[in-house]
């Protein structure tokens, strides 16, 4: 194998894909990225062998071959390497990478290609193309609200549901539920539902970068993996095995006070208050007062802190229904409205243990339920 | 300045308690506890019982047997809860600073309060006559510069007792006394002492410190200083406290796991059920061993959301006692278990499911029958064969 390469396009490269390169692994041949020249490019993969990452960066191939490089060495050599050309060459019957760029040159003790795990094709089962606009903000407005711990695996995973021109992902940990509906560039034959790790999504996320093209997804006939073809660059995902909980049945379909606030207020007072929230279990108690005729309506927001403090803040609030008191872990409400970009959100809530709805306000393809935390008034 | 603490122990409360309600059972050998045709234990005995050689604890059959002419009643505990608070409430009226142990027994810190009535003894007078005279029932009070010496001194003037140890005759008070009255040594320890040649309280008392750590640890380094009537323990209110424990010493030392799980859930169900009267919840659960050789050790496990659910705490209680029966298989002789972090109610209730919400339904139903029929009315199956009751909140 003989090419060479701008720092630059090689840095970003593997920039992109060392974020699938396993961590702790059995296989230690997954702590490797795999430089194989391919089409006159230089393609670098790496798996965690739940997701597996793929890109193509331009080079002047001059002689085909491949071989994988732990990760770590080479992201670390590369980076400090200058914006130059670097000359990448195994000579052949070796496992020994040179790299060199003016003055500065490097070996590298790689493992045999062959012996990487493969990465699957993907092409028999669904097929459709999303704007990677409408993904992108669908991804970050329903990964965070993923589970973390693995009690309950299918809850780690953002449910996707295609059907006909519609894309539903959901994601719920026990304590809330955010839901996004986007549009399909091309409408899918048949209704699919898949279970994507969040951790995948985090990672296409990242990919998407500023990409203005559609993205490819693909699934396979068992629905077991799913492919995201970008401009670049390929994220194969295994997929989670089990059954998304029945969530359009916690959505509360009624309300008995509903308050428009501003989000960028809201979120301050939000903030403000997890100052002391982070000292009392993270509760903020919120209390919605509708308007009456020469006062506007607000929402007061206060939090306690035993020996130590607290704070009470009040925003205007279009509100109308009763009084309502509710309180709320502070991270849930700060998480939500941080990943919202409209001016205005709306607070509809029931009764003090029932979940709290929060839709922004213009666009009627997102909601977000949040289970109340129970407390003493 | 030397303090002032109070140990106030109403006598044979249950008993006691029946014969204001009853006043023909006056006089009379009389037991609480239950109907002696069935399983159960005494809970508490009449003075006039304990002649026949009937205590606290012993098999309801035994009881009949020993004393067939006593009067048996079925325990009637919101009663004895009702009295209790009424107890309490006039000890809150001499001194704020009161450690309640059960029901019927009290610590009072009352440095610095006893002015008003003259003397220290006074005052227990003072609190003795308003017990009598609101509550119909009889207290021993012991009166010491800590709380060791002043529960062995209410103890020994019991019933309708009153005895002061004058500060500096702790050891003068103590000496003649026999080991076993010290608090924490039981049967076990007091054989261990006597192979030593040691019988009464005074003799431990001057046995070297290494000596008796080295037989007992750090628990022998407790009874060494109990021993020389040193015991600076706070008098502390529940309110104040940090956490909430319960610890049981088995009678012979044991491995056998099923006994020990049996035990520690009923542990597990005390501190929880305390938790759930103190409107609290903890985060942390502590697990303490001690083996035949006293050696002890504690596990500690963080919950990953509060709880006060019995069935939470006793299966973090488990977990923890597993790993330490895998890592040290020595026979036990003393189980504990301690809840700390304690919260409030405050809790971010779930969407999904409804399975913490069962088990705080099946606790509270579970707290309802005992608070009506006593703390031995209900309990899981798998424990029936394993437990020995013992009365207690």
């Amino acid at each position: 194998m003989k090419l060479s390469c701008l720092q630059e396009n090689l840095s970003r490269g593997l920039g992109i894909v060392g974020r699938a390169v396993a961590t702790r692994s059995t296989l230690p041949i997954t702590q490797n990225i795999l430089l194989a020249t391919e089409q006159s490019r230089l393609k670098l993969a790496a798996t965690n062998l739940e997701m597996a990452t793929t890109c193509w960066i331009g080079a002047k191939v001059e002689q085909d071959g491949a071989i994988t490089i732990p990760a770590r060495l080479l992201i670390d050599f590369v980076n400090s390497l200058p914006n130059d050309l670097i000359e990448i060459t195994l000579p052949t019957n070796s496992h020994t990478l040179e790299l060199k760029s003016g003055r500065f040159q490097a070996h590298i003790n790689g493992i045999d290609a062959e012996d990487f795990p493969p990465i699957p094709k993907i092409s028999d089962g669904m097929t459709t193309n999303i704007e990677a606009a409408a993904l992108r903000e669908g991804i970050t407005q329903v990964v965070f609200a993923a589970a973390t711990e693995e009690s309950r695996p299918v809850l780690t995973g953002i449910n996707a549901e295609f059907e006909g021109e519609q894309l539903d992902l959901a994601a719920a940990d026990g304590f809330r539920l955010a839901v996004h509906k986007m549009t399909l560039v091309a409408p899918v034959d048949q209704k699919t539902t898949v279970i994507i790790p969040a951790r995948s999504l985090n990672e296409l996320n990242r990919l998407l970068g500023d990409q203005e093209e559609p993205v490819e997804i693909i699934t396979n006939q068992q629905k077991s993996q799913i492919l995201f073809r970008l401009k670049n660059a390929e994220l194969v995902s295994q997929l989670i095995q089990g059954s998304f909980p029945n969530y359009s049945q916690v959505i509360p379909q009624s309300y008995s006070t509903r308050a428009v606030v501003d989000i960028n207020e809201f979120l301050r007072v939000i903030k403000m208050s997890s100052i002391f929230a982070r000292d009392a279990s993270g509760i903020v108690r919120l209390v919605i007062t509708p308007g009456a005729e020469l006062t506007p309506g607000k929402i007061t927001a206060s939090a306690q802190a035993e020996e130590i403090g607290g704070n009470v803040s009040e925003i205007d609030a279009l509100a109308d229904g009763e009084e309502a008191k509710i309180a709320f872990n502070v991270k849930y409400l700060s998480d939500v409205l941080s990943v919202l970009h409209q001016a205005q959100v709306a607070l509809e809530v029931t009764t003090p243990s029932s979940p709290g709805v929060i839709r922004p306000i213009g666009v009627d393809n997102y909601v977000h339920v949040i289970m109340p935390m129970f407390v003493q008034w | 300045m030397a303090r002032g603490i109070f140990h106030i122990d109403l006598d044979a409360f249950f008993v006691s308690v029946e014969q204001v309600v009853n006043p023909r059972l006056k006089g009379k050998p009389v037991i609480v506890g239950g109907d002696p045709e069935r399983r159960g234990v005494v809970a508490s005995a009449s003075y006039e019982a304990r002649p026949f050689g009937i205590h606290a604890g012993m098999p309801l059959s035994k009881a009949r047997r020993l004393c067939p002419q006593a009067i048996f009643i079925q325990a009637n505990f919101s009663r004895y809860r009702e009295a209790a608070d009424k107890f309490m409430e006039i000890l809150a009226d001499f001194s704020p600073c009161i450690e309640p142990l059960g029901l019927d027994e009290a610590y009072l810190d009352v440095t610095g309060c006893e002015e008003p009535y003259g003397s220290l003894r006074q005052m227990a007078l003072a609190i003795k006559d308003r017990i009598r005279r609101e509550l119909r029932l009889t207290a021993s009070v012991g009166i010491a510069t800590c709380k060791v010496v002043a529960k062995i001194a209410s103890d020994l003037c019991k019933p309708d007792g009153l005895l002061e140890v004058a500060p500096g005759k702790e050891r003068h008070f103590l000496n003649p006394l026999p080991v076993a009255r010290l608090p924490g040594v039981g049967k076990k320890t007091e054989q261990v002492l006597k192979g030593m040649g040691i019988t009464t309280v005074g003799e431990l008392a001057s046995l070297p410190l290494n000596i008796v750590e080295k037989h007992f640890g750090k628990f022998g380094v407790v009874i060494h200083r109990y021993a020389n009537g040193i015991d600076d323990r706070r008098v502390e209110a529940p309110g104040e406290s940090k956490s909430i424990s319960q610890q049981t010493t088995f009678a012979q030392d044991t491995l056998a796991r099923h006994f020990l799980e049996a035990n520690l859930r009923h542990l597990c169900q005390q501190v929880s059920a305390e938790l759930r009267y103190q409107d609290k919840q903890a985060r942390c659960v502590t697990l303490r061993l001690r083996y035949a050789d006293f050696k002890t050790i504690t596990r500690q496990v963080t919950l990953k959301e509060a709880s006060n659910v019995s069935q939470v705490i006793f299966a973090a209680a488990r977990q923890l006692l597993s790993e330490a029966l895998v890592q040290r298989g020595k026979p036990i002789r003393l189980i504990g278990i301690r809840v700390s972090r304690l919260s409030g109610k405050e809790r971010q209730l779930h969407m999904f499911d409804s399975e913490r919400e069962k088990l705080e339904h099946l606790d509270k139903a579970i707290d309802q029958i005992r608070k009506k029929y006593g703390p031995a009315s209900i309990k899981a199956g798998k424990d029936i064969s394993t437990l020995n009751w013992h009365p207690g909140r």
